[in-house]
Parts: structure tokens; sequence; C-alpha cells
């Protein structure tokens, strides 16, 4: 698995993922500003609560799909760093919220109105997972 | 309606590109100039891909 992971980042798996999960941070920003649009609680005249939900729900797909990516690349190189326990620990709580949040979204649309609270969940873990690896990385 | 919808999407790919060109400007083999560190952390990255290792511990 290691072997195919350096073949795909051409030896370089931590600036890839780095790379994807900056990506992943940026739009979950995005992704914050869309929901605030979305609910009403920011009315710019050039976009809607519809085309606004909508993106969000595209950008929040390419997010989900990055972070399964970024995961398997984790798991497969794993963490040696002194601050590892703390990304292991952030990133599997994002996952299970994220999953969460995916079943209220798709299924469970009785528990609709934990979406904002969930929502916020996943920035705040993005962010922390975020600063415990790619942002260290970065700085 | 529509062009409100493209225009977000637009938007969020544009996010997407410059994220990248400033990070892998960041990391990639130009950066050196910029920070000591960054090159140093690319050069142990590839000594552990290699299998070699390093003795710098």
């Amino acid at each position: 698995m290691e072997d195919l992971l350096d073949t795909l980042t051409r030896g370089n798996p931590l600036a890839v993922k780095t790379v994807l999960a900056s990506v992943m941070f940026a739009l979950a920003i995005y992704q914050l500003i869309l929901a605030t649009v979305g609910y009403g609680k920011l009315r710019p005249r050039f976009l809607e609560s519809g085309p606004a939900f909508l993106t969000h729900r595209a950008s929040g797909d390419v997010i989900v799909v990055l972070l399964l990516v970024v995961g398997a690349m984790c798991l497969a190189t794993g963490e040696d760093e002194d601050d590892a326990a703390f990304h292991a620990v952030t990133g599997w709580v994002l996952l299970g919220v994220v999953t969460l949040k995916v079943i209220v979204v798709r299924w469970w649309h009785g528990a609709g109105r934990l979406l904002p609270l969930l929502g916020s969940a996943v920035f705040l873990l993005l962010g922390l997972t975020w600063l415990g690896s790619a942002g260290e990385y970065l700085s | 309606m529509s062009r409100q919808l493209i225009g977000s999407l637009l938007v969020a790919l544009a996010i997407v590109a410059v994220t990248i060109v400033v990070v892998t400007a960041k990391l990639g083999p130009n950066a050196e100039e910029s920070g000591e560190d960054s090159g140093k952390n690319r050069t142990e990255q590839r000594e552990d891909n290699s299998g070699k290792g390093s003795d710098e511990d």
C-alpha cells in the first residue's frame, strides 16, 4: 500500500496530503459562508439561498471524497510526529461527525435541525485536524 | 438562479485552484529560497520514502 502511495504521489505523500488537506480547509471556509447565505443570516444581492445550498451540497461532496482519500493516506503512511495522537483523534471524530451529517442530509430528515450544529462541528474539527498536520508542515 | 449557481460553483473551483497554487508554491522546488525548514522537511521525507532512513536522530 505504501509503495502504491509513493508511486501515485511520486515519492511525496506528505506534500500531496498537505495540498489536499489545505484544499479541504479552504472549501470548508467557503462552505461556512454558503451555509450562512443559505440560512439567510447573510443576504448578498448576487446570491440567493437556493443556489447557495446547491453549491454547499456539491462542495460538501467534494470535501467528503477528499476526506476519505486523505484519511486513507494517513492510515497508509502512518504518523510518527509528537502530536500524532491529537491529529488521529480529531481525524477520527471528524470522520464520525461527517458520516452522521451525511446520514442526516440523505436519510434522517427528522434530525435536520441538527445540521447547523453538525456543520459547525465539521468545520471546527477540519480546522483542528488541518492545524495539527498540514498547518504545522506549512509553517 | 442558474447564473448564480454557476457563479458560486466557479468561485469554489477558483478557491481550489488558488489553494493548490499557494500551497504547492510553498512546498515545491522553488520554495527552498523562502524557508530553510521546508526544504529540510522535504529532504527528510525523500529519505524516509527511499527506505534508507536518516541517522540524524
